[in-house]
């Protein structure tokens, strides 16, 4: 299989203080990624590398083999919910056109075709009732749902979620795992920011550990072993006593 | 009022009145975007800026309206630059930043006006602070129609770049839009709009041309090009009615129309639709009403339960006034919930289920606070009282799932069950008997329960044994066996294996 995102020797440092160092990591489309690791492990910079937000001390990140500005268009970002500020004057249905914006020139409006694509995004995302509401006036599963519409009415191939599950309760969790696990089954790839371990075997495919370097990356089965946690989280043990128990 | 109209047929009275609709409508709807940007700091402190500038401007190509506006223009745009370089480079707190490059370029501007006005040169530092909306010349008019039609043009042609780094940055960025160009422009629309203000309002005032009106269209709405929309009519109204007030008590009049604003936004802080305040304390009301109408009707089921349901002992058990009861039988009567013939008081069989609704929130909110929240069964029956009447049904039946299913409250009387029980559920299968989950359940957060005991939809399992108060069953693909209490079971519907 070819891979949709290819990392060599990534490194990435803030103020001479290393984040990321040398990242070698292959990621295949069709596959539900989790990426784990303990608190400023690297994650979110990881994510900004790959959406070309930061400048990389060296390294070479490739999408679909060709440049990150090549291919923008293909690569989605669902923040966290506590970064949305739910309180602006954006309807449903502003924020999911913004899935058209990276197909416009820059005096180009958006048509009717452009409507009609966030109409459909909307239908298969069973929001397009709500499409008039301003957001902040939805749920918080709802919410979600807004911003998945927004990554499939720019039909991206690569969807890159940053905690999605943090504020929402576990019935929504469960909705929107499965709403991911269709999306990799129609061959995108999708990589989540994760720190519920007790989640992580029922949820994910493939597991990314990292911790400024990468511990491992493999499927979930073999990879996500007390082992590999160790090595992930060195230390903090009591977080680890804590899966231990979670399993037994 | 003749004085008005006087005023209005002069030359300089028609080019004020048309400045200040310029004034109005561009200042409008560019300060929504400061606003959403949280940006009012900066376009107070960018309108101080421009005052050296002015008087460069004034140096080199004396009292041209052209070449005042570039001078400004070009002072907004170094302060902008050196702000963001300060706070990007140097360690101090970004207001500070812009507090202190402000108010260095305010003073090199205050001391440039009065040094050169000293010296003979026709430049009134009133003017610059205060504005001097009387004296403006064609020319001047002509670069404010001309700066008001640009800025329009901007947000209209720019809106989608300007909403995206508005409303999400980062996002704005992955899409490959330049959030530091989209800043630098709109730093470039602001440094426009505040020297096209000047001669009306003043540099010291222009702030609130800004934010005052963007604030009051945001209570208003919330639809960003109606927002817009409402900050351009809000604007124009504003200073149109404070040049109409000056003129009348012959006072100066960008203060008059900054406080016409305010008057506006405080009529949008008490009057706005949801919003508002007043609004808000009617909800209120309406919600304290909700709950004294509940409360009647659940006193009435009590007493209706030991046959003494009468007014007087209705009035005495609820403890209001006499004719709030009565008030409020007669709006309960109205929706159908009780009957009065005479005197003699009944409750409907609609009121009885409604009643018993709020009985099973009651116990259910009173489970849940000692289960839950370790409460004593002493500390629990007021804290219920309040609550019984906040959830809606949904929440409620979700409430009752995390509680799995109680059959009683805390003081042991039992919770009205909901009738909503499966025709085939766990809880009637016997030891031996092999079944499905039915993929379909009487809510979702039953489903939410199963999944986290480890049971899914569709999954098959065999019952290993039955008693009254637990169902143990072994499921068949991972031989995991799991103990589901007969509460619970009985609101899980399972489908037999043929």
């Amino acid at each position: 299989m070819k891979p949709s995102i290819t990392i060599k020797g990534l490194s990435v440092s803030y103020d001479r203080k290393t984040v990321l160092s040398n990242i070698y990591l292959n990621i295949n489309p069709g596959q539900l990624y989790g990426v784990i690791g303990p608190n400023g492990a690297g994650k979110s910079t990881l994510f900004k590398s790959i959406l070309g937000l930061i400048e990389v001390n060296s390294g070479k990140i490739e999408i679909f083999d060709k440049k990150i500005a090549a291919q923008r268009k293909r690569m989605v970002y669902i923040p966290q919910r506590g970064e949305v500020d739910w309180q602006f004057p954006a309807t449903v249905m502003d924020v999911v056109l913004m899935g058209r914006y990276p197909f416009k020139g820059f005096f180009e409006r958006l048509n009717k075709e452009d409507i009609r694509i966030g109409e459909s995004s909307l239908e298969k995302m069973g929001i397009l009732p709500l499409r008039d509401r301003q957001i902040g006036e939805l749920s918080g599963g709802q919410q979600q749902r807004v911003f998945l519409a927004r990554a499939l009415c720019q039909q991206a191939d690569i969807f890159l979620f940053d905690e999605p599950f943090v504020g929402v309760d576990i019935t929504t969790e469960q909705k929107i795992i499965q709403i991911l696990k269709g999306l990799a089954d129609e061959g995108k790839t999708l990589l989540v920011v994760h720190h519920d371990l007790s989640k992580v075997k029922a949820y994910f495919d493939q597991v990314i550990l990292l911790n400024q370097r990468l511990i491992v990356v493999g499927d979930t089965e073999s990879t996500f072993t007390e082992e590999n946690l160790a090595k992930t989280y060195g230390g903090q043990l009591t977080m680890l006593h804590k899966t231990a128990a979670m399993k037994k | 009022m003749e004085g008005i109209l006087e005023f209005f047929s002069l030359a300089l009275g028609q080019r004020a009145l048309i400045a200040s609709i310029l004034v109005g409508t561009m200042c409008g709807v560019l300060g929504c975007f400061i606003v959403l940007r949280n940006m009012s700091l900066i376009g107070d402190a960018l309108s101080h800026a421009v005052l050296p500038g002015v008087v460069v401007g004034f140096i080199i190509a004396g009292i041209s309206a052209l070449g005042i506006f570039l001078g400004a223009v070009a002072a907004g745009l170094l302060s902008a630059v050196v702000m963001t370089w300060i706070q990007q480079n140097v360690k101090t707190k970004n207001d500070a930043a812009i507090g202190i490059v402000f108010t260095a370029m305010f003073s090199i501007g205050v001391m440039a006006i009065s040094k050169v006005s000293r010296e003979g040169a026709h430049l009134d530092l009133d003017h610059f602070l205060f504005g001097n909306v009387l004296g403006l010349s064609n020319a001047d008019l002509y670069l404010t129609a001309f700066i008001t039609a640009f800025v329009l043009l901007s947000v209209v042609f720019f809106y989608r770049f300007l909403f995206a780094t508005t409303f999400q940055p980062v996002i704005a960025a992955t899409m490959g839009i330049s959030v530091n160009a989209v800043h630098y422009f709109l730093m470039l629309l602001l440094s426009f709009a505040v020297v096209a203000s000047l001669q009306a309002v003043g540099v010291i005032l222009v702030v609130a041309m800004l934010i005052t009106p963007a604030s009051t269209a945001l209570l208003l709405s919330t639809r960003l090009k109606w927002v817009l929309a409402i900050a351009a009519v809000v604007g124009i109204l504003s200073a149109v009615t404070g040049l109409v007030v000056a003129v009348y008590f012959n006072t100066t009049p960008g203060p008059a129309m900054v406080l016409m604003a305010t008057l506006f936004y405080l009529i949008a802080v008490f009057f706005a639709p949801q919003k508002g305040l007043l609004f808000r304390y009617l909800h209120k009301r309406k919600t304290q009403l909700k709950i004294q109408l509940e409360d009647t009707l659940k006193q009435a089921l009590k007493l209706d339960e030991r046959s003494q349901l009468t007014m007087d002992n209705l009035i005495n058990r609820l403890g209001f006034d006499k004719a709030g009861v009565k008030r409020h039988v007669n709006t309960l009567k109205g929706l159908g919930f009780l009957s009065l013939s005479g005197s003699s008081l009944n409750i409907t069989k609609s009121g009885v289920e409604e009643a018993t609704k709020l009985v099973r929130a009651h116990r259910l909110w009173e489970t849940f606070l000692v289960k839950n929240l370790g409460l004593t069964e002493e500390q629990i029956h007021e804290e219920a009282e309040k609550y019984e009447h906040i959830l809606t049904e949904d929440l409620l039946d979700e409430m009752e799932a995390d509680l799995d299913y109680p059959v009683a409250d805390p003081h042991g009387s039992p919770i009205p069950q909901k009738r909503n029980e499966p025709v085939h559920s766990l809880s009637g299968m016997m030891a031996r008997q092999k079944a499905k989950i039915d993929g379909v359940q009487i809510n979702e957060y039953l489903v939410t329960r199963l999944w986290r005991l480890g049971i899914g939809p569709d999954d098959a399992f065999e019952v290993l044994s039955a008693t009254d108060h637990t169902i143990v069953i072994q499921m068949e693909d991972e031989d995991q066996v799991i103990t589901v209490p007969v509460s619970l079971a009985k609101k899980v519907s399972v489908v037999s294996e043929r």
